[in-house]
């Protein structure tokens, strides 16, 4: 049992001490100082908002339609 | 009874079946605009000098392709109106002004193969480098979208010269006109980005 427990202790250890401290996510936009860092920068940001306004308008326009629907049923 | 029940329920459905689709076709295309929009930033961002030095002498037509622009944006006034005119069951008004949009349509394309006629001949090719690559396919896959526009119309004009759009039955008309206006609206976007970014 303390055998078990002192071989889980020193590989946690050892996995620990192997591991870097830092690491940098993406080679490509390490520093963003560089023009081409910025670039990837925004175009990721672009990318990324624009499921979200695609979803939220089609979603917006069936929910709006759907509600202009329903009040013009109710006068 | 069941079939014609079921009829019934599609026709007062607020939100048309054929509409969705084409808002869903659209989300697709804006996937694919935002990837190539986002290609350009990164070459643009990425080079402190736009147009890169080896095409410094190349202009491009801002002033025509201007002009183009406001083209396509009335384009896309006529067809709202088209669209506007069915609902009021004007089915005669409805054929002028889908003629006057496509005849739009169709003017820009010309321009902008015009234009693409003069560049290629002052050496901007597809080739030849970020700048041309960038802008030939982001423009052509526009002028792609607007030709596919424009055969999509046909079919509408051809359908209403056959007496098929009313003011109760004209989903061919407002699924047209979606995607027309999608296509005019995102014509400015790309002419500042490629033109004056």
């Amino acid at each position: 049992m303390l055998q078990k427990m002192v071989l889980t202790i020193l590989i946690t250890t050892l996995i620990i001490v192997i591991l870097p401290l830092t690491l940098e996510a993406c080679p490509s936009c390490k520093n963003l100082n560089e023009p081409i860092a910025r670039g990837f920068n925004w175009s990721v940001m672009f990318m990324m908002a624009m499921p979200f306004t695609v979803f939220g308008i089609i979603g917006g326009s069936v929910f709006y339609t759907y509600r202009r629907a329903n009040r013009d049923l109710k006068t | 009874m069941m079939v014609q029940r079921g009829m019934e329920i599609a026709e007062n459905r607020p939100f048309s079946n054929a509409k969705l689709g084409v808002l869903i076709l659209l989300g697709a295309e804006t996937m694919l605009f935002a990837g190539l929009i986002g290609a350009f930033l990164v070459y643009r961002m990425g080079n402190v000098t736009w147009p890169p030095l080896s095409h410094a002498d190349i202009q491009l037509p801002r002033l025509v392709t201007g002009i183009n622009t406001g083209l396509l944006i009335i384009s896309g006034f006529t067809m709202f109106q088209a669209l506007r005119t069915i609902q009021l069951d004007k089915v005669k008004y409805l054929r002028y002004y889908l003629l006057f949009t496509g005849a739009l349509g169709l003017l820009f394309l010309v321009i902008q193969g015009s234009e693409w006629i003069q560049l290629i001949g002052k050496g901007l090719t597809l080739q030849s480098g970020v700048y041309g690559a960038t802008f030939y396919v982001l423009i052509g896959c526009h002028a792609v979208h607007v030709l596919g526009a424009v055969v999509w119309l046909a079919i509408v004009i051809c359908m209403s010269w056959a007496g098929r759009f009313s003011s109760v039955n004209h989903t061919g008309v407002e699924t047209c006109t979606i995607y027309w206006i999608y296509v005019v609206a995102l014509w400015p976007i790309l002419y500042f980005l490629v033109y004056f970014a």
